[in-house]
């Protein structure tokens, strides 16, 4: 009953995100192209199609949203300077975009000589809405994966945050984090086993 | 060949991100089903709540007005870039290159002013010493250039002696007496071309039988001044260098002194003595 619900409530989800569809490649291959020529209407559409997902991966592993923010807008103005050098053969353009968010991240905590360690807000007004109750309710949600995500370790969080949070396939996440896919299906299970007892306890 | 854990796991994810439900993938796997269906279910619960992570919208649309501002700018800059002709552009690479050398060398140049005969820049110094002496425009130019690196040789001579390097000392010696000798060469060669204001023909007796030939000049006596000022300031360093010298090197730098007051004097003697007869 809980599967064929939870089925349900993520399959309109699934069918954006997840789905790796050819068609869809070769669309987003056209878009870089004119991206890498200096077509500012094609990088605003990269820009719309990823900025989100950034924002995501860039707020699981920081867990503050002013800095989140402040390092997505990085990404974009970095990867803005940077796409005439981008090339197909060396990276697809996702993982090339998310290891420069996660290159980044890097740099913030290093800057911050701070250990990684996800900082959680006191308050988080993450979500907006007109139903306060609903909104409050998705606060506790994010609060909770935040708490969860910040038991994990560093490479753990990496896999995690990269791969359920920004939605990148193993060998995208592979690529990012210069790992084997066998490594990285190795973190995304310990860190799911870890997540388990955390997200799953009260069920 | 059992598939592990880890692998059956992410075939499952995969299944579901392509809209399978759990149920039908932990059929596939039912010795793992036990273990897998916690480990699935935690995975889409974290999706469910993480995919609530979204920016605000503010700051958003902020942004992008900020990116498009960005994207403007660059896409102008690389418009005005086209309209410039391919052979302006390398023109204007060639003439950066060629720049960035020049300064480089002149760099070098710069830095090498105060080098030492014992220095590694000291060979560029003399290397400029001469560009400069045949870029002189003419040979009176180029006597009084002789007379201000003989001046420099002489700075060079006196720091030596600050160091006890007796060796240096005599080879300086030699350099400026050479400068002193082309400086009446050049005086001479400056009369005989008829380049000097004076270009009387010269009469037999003189200690050069050419410079003796002709009468005193503006650029003679001119000349003659400046080597009479050189003499003075040389000899007196020299002579304060002696004074501060250590006793082994005072032989060497009173030498020095004879043979400068020679060469100054013989210089000083032939320009005079060729211009005034």
């Amino acid at each position: 009953m809980v599967a064929f619900a939870l089925t349900i409530n993520f399959s309109p989800l699934l069918s954006f995100s997840y789905i790796i569809d050819i068609s869809l490649m070769s669309i987003e291959r056209d878009v870089v192209s004119r991206a890498i020529k200096g077509d500012g209407e094609a990088f605003a559409q990269l820009y719309e199609e990823h900025f989100d997902r950034i924002y995501r991966y860039v707020y699981l592993k920081v867990g503050n949203q002013a800095e989140a923010e402040d390092l997505t807008q990085e990404v974009f103005v970095k990867a803005l300077e940077a796409i005439g050098s981008y090339k197909w053969r060396d990276l697809p353009f996702a993982s090339w975009l998310f290891r420069i968010a996660h290159n980044q991240v890097v740099d913030y905590f290093r800057k911050q000589g701070k250990v990684e360690k996800v900082a959680l807000e006191d308050d988080i007004t993450l979500v907006s809405g007109s139903n306060p109750a609903l909104m409050a309710e998705r606060e506790l949600e994010i609060e909770e994966v935040i708490n969860s995500v910040k038991k994990l370790s560093p490479a753990q969080r990496d896999v995690i945050s990269l791969r359920f949070g920004a939605g990148l396939s193993v060998a995208e996440v592979a690529k990012v984090l210069e790992k084997s896919m066998g490594t990285v299906k190795a973190l995304q299970y310990n860190g799911v086993a870890a997540l388990k007892k955390m997200l799953l306890a009260d069920k | 060949m059992t598939r592990k854990i880890e692998d059956i796991l992410d075939n499952c994810l995969e299944r579901i991100f392509k809209s399978e439900s759990i149920e039908d993938c932990l059929k596939t796997y039912p010795k793992q089903a036990p273990e897998l269906e916690p480990l699935l279910k935690t995975s889409l619960v974290f999706m469910q709540r993480s995919s609530t992570i979204r920016p605000d919208p503010r700051f958003k649309a902020r942004f992008h007005s900020q990116l498009q501002a960005m994207l403007y700018a660059k896409q102008e800059k690389a418009e005005k870039r086209a309209k410039i002709p391919i052979w302006h552009r390398k023109w204007a690479l060639a003439m950066t290159a060629i720049l960035g050398f020049l300064l480089i060398g002149v760099g070098t140049v710069a830095a090498s002013a105060y080098a030492l005969p014992d220095e590694s820049l000291y060979p560029v110094k003399l290397a400029g010493e001469q560009v400069r002496m045949t870029l002189a425009f003419s040979d009176i130019d180029k006597a009084k250039l002789h007379i201000q690196f003989a001046e420099h040789r002489l700075g060079e001579m006196v720091e030596m002696a600050r160091q006890g390097k007796s060796d240096e000392i005599f080879v300086l010696t030699e350099q400026i007496a050479n400068h002193l000798d082309k400086v009446y060469v050049m005086e001479e060669t400056a009369v005989v071309r008829g380049k000097g204001p004076q270009t009387l023909p010269a009469p037999a007796l003189a200690p050069s039988s050419e410079a003796g030939a002709y009468s005193k000049g503006r650029d003679a006596e001119e000349l003659e001044a400046v080597l009479g000022q050189s003499r003075a300031k040389s000899l007196e360093a020299l002579r304060n260098a002696l004074d501060k010298a250590p006793e082994e090197l005072k032989p060497v730098l009173q030498q020095a002194i004879e043979n400068m007051e020679e060469d100054y004097g013989r210089a000083i003697f032939i320009i005079e003595s060729g211009s005034s007869q």
